[in-house]
């Protein structure tokens, strides 16, 4: 019983649910201003992504006449969910990492799944043909990008001869990180480049793409429904580098050295992600499926290769 | 001797033959039912009693001793409830759906014969007694097909054959374990598998189970069978019943009758990761629900292949219940596709769309085994896949990560179709060319809510069929369960059930908190246009066409589509061939031979003919010619 209740304590405040979406929108304004830098603008204040989220929670809720309603109001909470157990599964084995909490490497590829499958639940039941469009180019995304992120997810896997995180946080402050390893370098850059399309950021918001489809999946969605998709996405923009930092580089190590170090390479990942997704034009669908198929998994193939042979 | 043994072989064959001499059609209905639920009931009987065994000599030649010799184990107790079980639900679907079909009374019978067929395969401790069950049991699918009207009896002819070809492999591998062990007990059997006979048995042997099971190359009489026979017959054969009996006999052939080496878990583990990816792919593609569903059935049996190939306690764990599983909800998917068939009479993708609304019992029941069957957490199709991926683990090597590689990636593919299908069914927008469908009838509705109940239940609940079903199976085999079955700490389905309700409750104190006091219905958005209802409709079947048509799958998937990869097509091109050869080689060459010795036999004649001329001047000459020879041979 104590477990169960230190859990629900895990997942709603600390470091799941109320910190990692405080966190993660904070994320989202540096993501904002940054942008604007580089595009020779102001940007916005600081507690600009608050305000938004605040904004629409107050704004009235239009349903689509028509729809699934059901499915459309529950799709972003099953998004939410889905973020909120990865975003409180990574910070925990971050934290006690001789301790696996609820889930392992293969579980949190699963439950990564589930906002992509709530912009697909959502999109679909709205009954809008831009959002249907949006639906089929938010799957195919997910197969373009996904194979090539297995195939780094394998190599780290394969290096450490563990999928429990804790265990593969622990391996490397033995003997030495993922990326300290060629292969592992190339399933880094494989990594970053899915997880931009995770996020659904230039090039890859194909499936959002506000200039031709108007939002796509996010078409018909309102008020609240919107805002808890846009603290879905500020949470996967902070904890999909933390992912990324937990699988090659160790994880966060709590001494000074080792807080500065994370905050530098998570400061890294992060710029560049934004610029990244500043400087580029979006990739129509056919291009982006090639891209990943047609590049990328070669990439992460000879990633593979090379961690089997052990280098 | 425990008679109870013969009662679920019995009761179904024998109330089947009663109705054989009923002439009402509800009498029959009742009486299938009635026999269905009796079954149930002695199968269960037999699994709480356990430990049973019957035994009577039935042939005894010589050395050959065939005796009819029933037993019961943990694992087959458990696949006879579940084969029971599954006959009292399709029955109680078909009695709906099936209404004012052609050859109803026949169907009923031939449910009930499966059962009864099915139940004494399972039990069957002699070989050639589990053969012979086994053969019926596929002659009862090729009968069940062929309900479906004059266009079914190719795909029915079909199924025989190649299903009826594995029994024979099936034969062939127990005549070589008879040479081998001179035993057909199955209990006293243990070869390993080490010099080429017993590999050769093996293999044979493995033919016919993964054959029955649905996977690759044996698999291309599915997708025929499902476009034109009944939608329940698929929900009861080749999405259920093939499988617990293929897995059945693989399991016990793994597990019981041979000791494995390691060619042989590749062998399995390839074939496994062979079908997960080839047969998603071709599910893909579909336009037709229930062609789609099929392919899924093949796909799915890759995971079962490949986690009892891994030959790790974890992995066939995963197998096991990755076929208990399956069954669910591939049978639920059926049973939803049988539904909207039955109301819109069509399972074209693109005719159909938007019936959501009006079916909500049939579009939440197939869209919890939808996640299932793409494993979604916390359904139980992502226990038993995750368990497989363990087992990949465990076994280790380049090729464990490569076939855990094709397995999650094949998974990521089954949800892509499943998207599409639930888009072009139940979401999406409602085409003109269907009427407002109602929801289904009760009896129609529950055997869908029961399995997708018990989705549910065995995702939430994983513990419960580890620790009574696959535990005590697989623990006999491995000496003790270990540590390697507990799933707490890894993934403990139940507090991550809960985490994931908590969260989602968190989730609705957001909606709470907003402004929901004001939610008003607007009229959906297309950039301001006036909406065409028809015009706008985007049906979910070119949803992939991208991948379709990118780079070198293009190529796979129209070899796919043009059945370059059909055994059985292949089959009849090789026969065609081989018919060329005979008859060239064989028929023609004796003609020819007939027309040389016409032929030398004229010309013989004719130069026979020739010299008898009835010219006395050649006639002397010929003698002077020959006393000349004559002369010159005596001077010597």
């Amino acid at each position: 019983m104590d477990e169960i209740v230190k859990g629900i304590f895990y997942v709603i405040v600390f470091p799941g649910l109320i910190f990692s979406s405080t966190l993660g929108l904070f994320l989202c304004w540096v993501d904002r201003k940054v942008a604007a830098r580089i595009q020779s603008r102001k940007g916005p204040p600081w507690y600009q992504c608050y305000a938004d989220v605040f904004k629409l929670m107050a704004k009235t809720m239009i349903l689509p006449r028509g729809s699934r309603k059901f499915g459309f109001l529950l799709a972003p909470l099953l998004g939410l969910s889905g973020i909120t157990l990865v975003a409180t599964i990574v910070w925990m084995v971050n934290i006690q990492p001789e301790k696996s909490f609820m889930g392992d490497l293969i579980v949190v590829l699963y439950l990564l799944i589930l906002p992509s499958l709530a912009l697909i639940i959502g999109g679909s039941s709205s009954r809008n043909p831009f959002g249907a469009v949006g639906v089929a180019r938010e799957m195919k995304m997910i197969l373009a990008y996904e194979l090539p992120f297995l195939m780094a997810i394998a190599t780290v896997i394969i290096h450490t001869r563990s999928i429990l995180l804790g265990e593969i946080i622990m391996t490397q402050s033995l003997k030495g990180f993922v990326l300290a390893h060629p292969s592992g370098v190339l399933a880094m850059i494989v990594g970053l480049v899915c997880i931009q399309a995770k996020l659904g950021y230039l090039p890859f918001d194909i499936p959002e793409a506000e200039t031709e489809i108007i939002g796509g999946t996010l078409a018909e969605y309102s008020g609240v429904s919107l805002a808890l998709f846009k603290v879905t996405n500020a949470m996967m923009l902070l904890t999909l580098p933390l992912f990324l930092i937990t699988l090659f580089l160790g994880g966060i190590r709590f001494t000074l050295g080792g807080i500065v170090g994370n905050l530098i390479a998570y400061t890294v990942i992060l710029l560049l992600i934004i610029v990244v997704k500043t400087v580029h034009p979006r990739l129509r669908i056919d291009q982006a499926v090639r891209f990943f198929w047609g590049i990328v998994t070669p990439v992460a193939v000879t990633g593979l290769i090379l961690a089997l042979v052990g280098v | 001797m425990d008679w109870i043994l013969l009662f679920p072989i019995l009761i179904p064959i024998f109330t089947g033959l009663v109705s054989l001499l009923t002439k009402k059609q509800r009498v029959g209905e009742t009486l299938a039912l009635m026999g269905m639920l009796l079954t149930f009931a002695a199968s269960l009987a037999i699994l709480v009693l356990g430990n049973l065994r019957f035994q009577i000599d039935w042939i005894r030649v010589s050395a050959l001793r065939i005796s009819i010799d029933f037993i019961t184990s943990h694992l087959s107790g458990w696949i006879l409830v579940a084969c029971s079980f599954f006959g009292v639900l399709i029955t109680l679907y078909s009695l709906r759906q099936m209404g004012g079909k052609a050859h109803l009374k026949a169907y009923y019978i031939y449910l009930l014969w499966t059962v009864g067929f099915a139940n004494g395969a399972v039990l069957s401790n002699n070989l050639i007694v589990l053969l012979m069950f086994w053969g019926m049991v596929a002659i009862m699918l090729a009968l069940l097909i062929a309900i479906g009207g004059t266009a079914a009896h190719k795909a029915a002819q079909k199924s025989l054959i190649i299903v009826g070809g594995s029994d024979f492999a099936i034969l062939l591998g127990v005549v070589i374990i008879w040479h081998l062990t001179g035993s057909l007990s199955m209990t006293d059997i243990k070869i390993p598998v080490s010099e080429p006979l017993s590999t050769v048995a093996f293999i044979l042997l493995m033919m016919g189970a993964i054959t029955k099971a649905g996977a690759m190359p044996f698999h291309s009489w599915i997708p025929d069978a499902a476009e034109v026979s009944p939608t329940p017959v698929m929900a009861f054969l080749p999405a259920a019943l093939d499988k617990l009996l293929g897995i059945y006999l693989l399991i016990r052939l793994v597990l019981d009758l041979f000791v494995l080496n390691l060619s042989m878990n590749l062998l399995l583990m390839t074939i496994g990761a062979v079908t997960i990816l080839a047969a998603v792919m071709m599910a893909l593609i579909q336009k037709d629900l229930n062609k789609l569903l099929s392919f899924h059935a093949i796909s799915q049996v890759g995971y079962m292949v490949l986690g009892i190939g891994t030959g790790t306690v974890v992995g066939m764990a995963g197998g096991l219940m990755h076929m208990l599983n399956h069954a669910i909800y591939k049978c639920c998917l059926f049973l939803c596709s049988g539904a909207v068939e039955y109301r819109t009479k069509t399972t074209r993708l693109e005719n159909l769309g938007g019936l959501g609304r009006t079916m909500p019992v049939t579009f939440i029941t197939c869209g919890i085994a939808a996640l299932s069957i793409s494993g979604v957490p916390p359904f139980n199709g992502f226990v038993s896949k995750w368990m497989v991926y363990q087992g990949m683990i465990d076994f280790g090597g380049s090729l464990g990560f490569l076939f855990l590689i094709i397995a999650m990636f094949g998974s990521a593919l089954t949800l892509a179709s499943f998207v599409k299908v639930l888009h072009s069914v139940f979401m999406g927008q409602k085409p003109k060319t269907i009427r407002e469908p109602k929801e289904v009838e009760f009896t129609m509705a529950v055997p869908m809510m029961i399995l997708a109940l018990l989705c549910l239940v065995f995702g939430v609940f994983a513990q419960l069929p580890l620790t009574y079903f696959i535990g005590p199976v697989l623990g006999m085999a491995f000496g003790g369960l270990g540590e390697n079955l507990q799933l707490t700490g890894m993934w403990n389905p139940t507090l991550a059930t809960l985490f994931m309700l908590i969260s989602l409750g968190a989730g609705l104190l957001f909606y709470r908190l907003g402004n929901i006091k004001h939610v008003i219905e607007g009229e959906i958005f297309i950039g301001g246009e006036p909406i065409d209802e028809e015009e706008v409709r985007i049906p979910g079947t070119h949803f992939y066409n991208t991948i379709e048509s990118t780079g070198f799958l293009r190529v796979l998937l129209e070899k796919g589509k043009s059945r370059a990869f059909d055994l059985y097509e292949i089959g009849k091109k090789g026969i065609r061939v081989l018919s060329l050869v005979l008859y060239h080689g064989v028929d023609r060459m004796i003609d020819r031979f007939y027309d040389m010795i016409r032929i030398l036999t004229l010309e013989l004649s004719e130069w026979g003919r020739r010299l008898h001329t009835g010219i006395l001047t050649t006639y002397v000459l010929w003698l002077l010619l020959g006393i000349t020879a004559l002369l010159l041979l005596l001077m010597k």
